[in-house]
């Protein structure tokens, strides 16, 4: 009885693969005569391609992941030192634009105020802060080439309402990077 | 023109008990004036008669030399010698009728009568060629009324004024106006752009600094379009004066990061420091035939006046009250400066402009409250602009300093950051 079965299943098997053979060699002689279209997507390579950035692009998405990193150190009414507070900051500044690939880029130390005083002394003000926080960047290791810095007086504020909390925000150094 | 609202804000004895003080010439008497427009004008016409109408009592009110009724008479005879208004009272009339041109311009024609004899004084036609300059025709208009009366001349009022306005983070542009802000152009937009300075007496050209890679002075002629650059420093860079010749900037640089005061010689385009301080020297101002300076130092701790001959090192404090004085202005003798006088950081008393001069102990203040900045003296010393900012309006402030009056005229938008005139 067994075997019976066997041997059904093994010539239903070759029925099978017979008729798999037999469709197969209809479409190939179908294509004798027939144009390619797949010379183009032939010459594709591996696909990878459209994944792969640029090093100018590399830089910019790693100044923009830096800069939403570092932090600004903020200043007194009227005053330019750095606070422990600050420092720390700065250190940490310090060592996240000194590991690998951020050790290439250049830092903009950029120094701001708040809206009290138009003056050029604002100006003189911002400076002196960019100033003094390159100076803790220098002391936390940071060469001095890789650094410049700008004053932008009370030009930049990153709140424009008038109130103390708001003034306190302004008066600040930003930390930017340039490939 | 809501915006052109001139406040008199105080009227004191400013320099009364100064004996210092140059003699005021003062007018024996102040003449009435009494201002009349034609009726029955096309509505466009109309509309700049008001306009002008607005200017001229504004000019005669700031400068001092006249009784201006503020009310807008009419007549219908231009060349009738007296006034339809039986009532009216006055030593002058000032008739005009305005006409506008399809091809946008604008003709003013003025008659100037001596009321108490009907006597024509001047017949006289002004005209501009965009009818939005019409502040500089009614200003041309109130000098010629002016000089009828043989006052002291207000020829200033046709200059322009020019001042960075701010716009948004890192963006400013150089704006040039009439001294009320009633005509505004803008000359240099797009990126930021501060300080603007007065290239020389001619007022065709003006320093400013362009922040490129660099902060960057640039030279803009007004007529001409030239754009020329002069010098760049690290940190920042103002062009604070400009000699008398015209030949010597003073800069405040930072080469090496420390802000500090140079002599720029246009000609050989070379810089030479004169102050080296490892604080803060900024806004110096050529006083004593250019030979020596008055700036702000922080190097007591905090921002104050101080004098300095170019080419020595001694430095002379010159002003001994108020925690916090930022900026400065210098005519011949006499020096304002900015102070903060209230222990509130930002109180409500926060930034006044003082007077003093450099010969005697003579000090006065000029402003009563608010944040007063830039100060900066008239050419011919006697009148100070400067910057307002009070209750989160910028305004462009007048002090008449020999007629004891000032005035103030609000930017209807925007910020004035730094201006010059």
């Amino acid at each position: 009885m067994v075997k019976k079965y066997t041997v059904a299943i093994v010539a239903s098997a070759m029925l099978l693969l017979t008729g798999c053979s037999q469709k197969s060699d209809v479409d190939a002689s179908a294509q004798k005569g027939a144009e390619s279209a797949d010379s183009k997507l032939n010459q594709l390579g591996a696909g990878d391609g459209m994944m792969k950035l640029s090093d100018e692009e590399m830089k910019a998405q790693l100044i923009k992941d830096l800069e939403g990193k570092v932090e600004s150190v903020y200043f007194a009414f009227d005053k330019y030192n750095i606070t422990d507070e600050s420092n720390s900051k700065i250190s940490a500044n310090s060592k996240l634009l000194g590991e690998g690939k951020a050790g290439e880029l250049k830092i903009r130390i950029e120094g701001n105020c708040d809206e009290w005083g138009t003056d050029e002394y604002n100006y003189a003000l911002g400076l002196k802060r960019a100033k003094a926080s390159q100076d803790a960047m220098i002391a936390s290791g940071t060469s001095a080439d890789r650094i410049s810095i700008v004053s932008y007086g009370e030009s930049n504020p990153v709140c424009t309402e008038h109130n103390k909390e708001c003034w306190a925000k302004n008066r600040r150094a930003d930390f930017k990077l340039l490939p | 023109m809501n915006y052109i609202v001139v406040f008199l804000l105080f009227i004191s004895n400013i320099f009364a008990v100064d004996a210092t003080m140059e003699i005021v010439k003062r007018l024996e008497y102040i003449p009435g004036i009494v201002i009349e427009e034609k009726t029955m004008q096309s509505d466009n016409a109309g509309y700049y008669s008001k306009k002008i109408h607005k200017v001229l009592v504004g000019d005669f009110k700031v400068s001092g030399h006249f009784n201006v009724d503020d009310t807008l008479g009419s007549f219908s005879d231009f060349e009738s010698l007296i006034s339809l208004n039986p009532n009216v009272k006055g030593d002058l009339l000032l008739k005009y009728e305005t006409i506008t041109n399809s091809d946008g311009s604008l003709l003013v024609n003025a008659k100037l009568i001596n009321l108490k004899g009907n006597s024509l004084l001047f017949s006289k036609s002004y005209t501009v060629s965009k009818s939005e300059r019409f502040p500089f025709l009614a200003h041309k208009i109130a000098v010629d009324v002016n000089k009828q009366i043989n006052a002291p001349s207000i020829e200033w009022m046709e200059n322009f004024v020019v001042f960075s306005k701010f716009i948004t983070a890192k963006q400013s542009d150089i704006v040039i106006s009439d001294y009320t802000l009633t005509f505004q152009k803008t000359v240099v937009k797009g990126g930021f752009n501060i300080f603007p300075k007065w290239a020389d007496k001619s007022k065709e050209s003006f320093y400013y600094t362009k922040y490129l890679n660099k902060p960057t002075l640039f030279k803009y002629n007004l007529f001409s379009g030239k754009n020329e650059k002069i010098i760049e420093s690290d940190g920042m860079l103002s062009c604070s004066d400009v000699s008398e010749d015209g030949t010597k900037l003073l800069l405040t640089m930072a080469p090496k990061g420390q802000p500090d005061i140079f002599v720029f010689d246009i000609n050989s385009k070379t810089k030479k420091q004169v102050t080296n301080y490892s604080g803060i020297d900024v806004n110096g101002n050529f006083v004593d035939d250019d030979k020596r300076i008055v700036f702000v130092s922080d190097r007591l701790g905090y921002p104050n006046i101080f004098a300095q001959t170019i080419g020595s090192s001694g430095v002379e404090q010159l002003v001994y009250q108020g925690k916090n004085n930022n900026s400065c202005t210098a005519f011949k003798n006499y020096i304002v400066y900015t102070s903060r006088e209230s222990e509130n950081e930002f109180g409500g008393n926060t930034f006044n402009l003082y007077m003093i001069s450099t010969k005697s102990d003579f000090i006065r203040r000029l402003t009563p409250l608010g944040d007063n900045q830039f100060p900066k003296f008239s050419q011919d010393g006697e009148s100070i602009i400067y910057i307002r900012n009070y209750k989160n309006q910028s305004a462009l402030g007048i002090i008449r300093v020999n007629y004891n009056k000032s005035y103030l005229y609000p930017l209807q938008s925007g910020k004035i950051q730094s201006i010059d005139w």
